[in-house]
């Protein structure tokens, strides 16, 4: 056993020394590097996570607008073709309304015209009987004073 | 220290003659008795090494990653889900996560840069300087303890010490004794599995290399050293890999409280 421990060099002092210079090895990549490196990585997965999940929120916040628009423009809708509705009412009654008026003035215009005429009929009828009888009387005289 | 390159000179122009093999690291030289081998100096070199580079990556550690910060997150992801999903749970796999990792970049790495020109080849009083951390088996029955214990102090503290105990000594019938000291002793003998495969692995690398060179210098190794990439990466997958499978086995129910 000696013998064969000898041929490998195998020394106990150096067998503990590399033991050792494994042990600090270990602890210093274990500092320096595993624990970086994890932290980054489970920083990183997190981060995905946190990334996902917000992408999610969004993607249901975006749906939720997506449907409240289309209810607002539904109500817009049937609003706009209410306000249209009423309008033509309104529209139709203000028609209505100046039609009759008009109606009504035209023919209070009418008949006022009418009176007009009728009196200014009657007033030339007199006006030519006054005429006739002064022509009258002036033809009378001239024959009277012919005579004379 | 100083007078290492003009040594290296004259040493390597003597060991040309021939093909220099060394099954064990070689002491250097020795500071207060404490033995310093070659394959002990290029550890500090991989350690140092990869310590330098956390600290400059973990500067520029940003949200939205750069390229080299893309590729580290995808083998660190990749290894956790893989763990997790040998493990059966993300907490015992971000548990034994850095362990795993740490295994598997160390092997890695120190596989990987013995393929450096100079490794092996500058010499230090006659001996090579720089030695392939695997090749030492100081290093990988280190590593094999490591692992070892990992597992048996898992078993025992998520089973329980006693039903993990039970696992490899019980009296429910003979059958079930025999397969117990069996595992026992199976279990005892990862630490040589674990140690020599990586070890005889990258040692085998080496060796094979220096021959091919010894007999063709130029072009003729190339395949070879390519191979030996591949081997270096393949033994830092299966060390890491065994070690989580072998912490899988141990947090297993005992046979029988299961349905087979």
């Amino acid at each position: 056993m000696d013998a064969l421990l000898h041929a490998f060099g195998i020394d106990w002092r150096l067998l503990i020394a590399q033991a050792v210079n494994f042990g600090i090895l270990f602890v210093a990549l274990w500092l320096l590097l595993y624990k970086p490196v994890m932290k980054t990585l489970d920083e990183r997965a997190k981060k995905i996570a946190q990334g996902v999940h917000d992408a999610e929120r969004a993607a249901e916040k975006l749906a939720g607008a997506d449907t409240e628009a289309a209810e607002i423009v539904a109500g817009a809708d049937s609003k706009a073709s209410e306000v249209v509705a009423s309008a033509r009412e309104t529209a139709n009654a203000e028609k209505t309304r100046i039609v009759k008026e008009a109606e009504a003035r035209a023919e209070s215009i009418a008949r006022d015209a009418d009176a007009r005429a009728k009196e200014a009929a009657a007033k030339a009828l007199r006006d030519s009987e006054k005429e006739i009888a002064r022509l009258a009387v002036l033809a009378a005289a001239k024959v009277v004073g012919e005579k004379k | 220290m100083a007078s290492a390159p003009e040594h290296a000179g004259q040493a390597a122009a003597e060991h040309g003659s021939g093909i220099h093999v060394v099954l064990k690291a070689e002491e250097l030289f020795s500071v207060w008795g404490f033995p310093i081998t070659n394959s002990l100096i290029m550890t500090w070199m991989v350690m140092a090494l990869m310590i330098v580079f956390a600290i400059l990556f973990r500067r520029q550690i940003a949200m939205v990653p750069g390229k080299l910060q893309a590729g580290i997150e995808m083998l660190f992801q990749g290894v956790l889900d893989y763990m997790a999903e040998t493990l059966e749970s993300e907490k015992l796999a971000r548990k034994f996560f850095p362990l795993i990792m740490t295994i598997f970049l160390f092997v890695l790495v120190a596989n990987e840069l013995a393929f450096l020109p100079g490794v092996g080849s500058i010499l230090f009083n006659d001996i090579p300087f720089l030695r392939p951390p695997s090749a030492d088996l100081n290093m990988t029955l280190a590593l094999a303890f490591i692992s070892f214990l990992t597992i048996e102090i898992t078993g025992a503290t998520v089973l329980g010490f006693f039903k993990y105990a039970g696992k490899y000594v019980n009296f429910r019938s003979p059958v079930d004794f025999a397969v117990g000291l069996i595992e026992l002793v199976s279990n005892v003998g990862r630490l040589i599995s674990f140690s020599f495969r990586l070890f005889g692995n990258v040692f085998a690398g080496e060796v094979m290399i220096i021959v091919a060179m010894f007999f063709v210098a130029y072009l003729a190794p190339i395949p070879l050293i390519a191979f030996e990439v591949f081997v270096g990466f393949i033994q830092a997958v299966v060390f890491a890999m065994l070690t989580l499978f072998f912490i899988k086995l141990a947090i297993m129910e005992p046979h029988g409280d299961e349905a087979h």
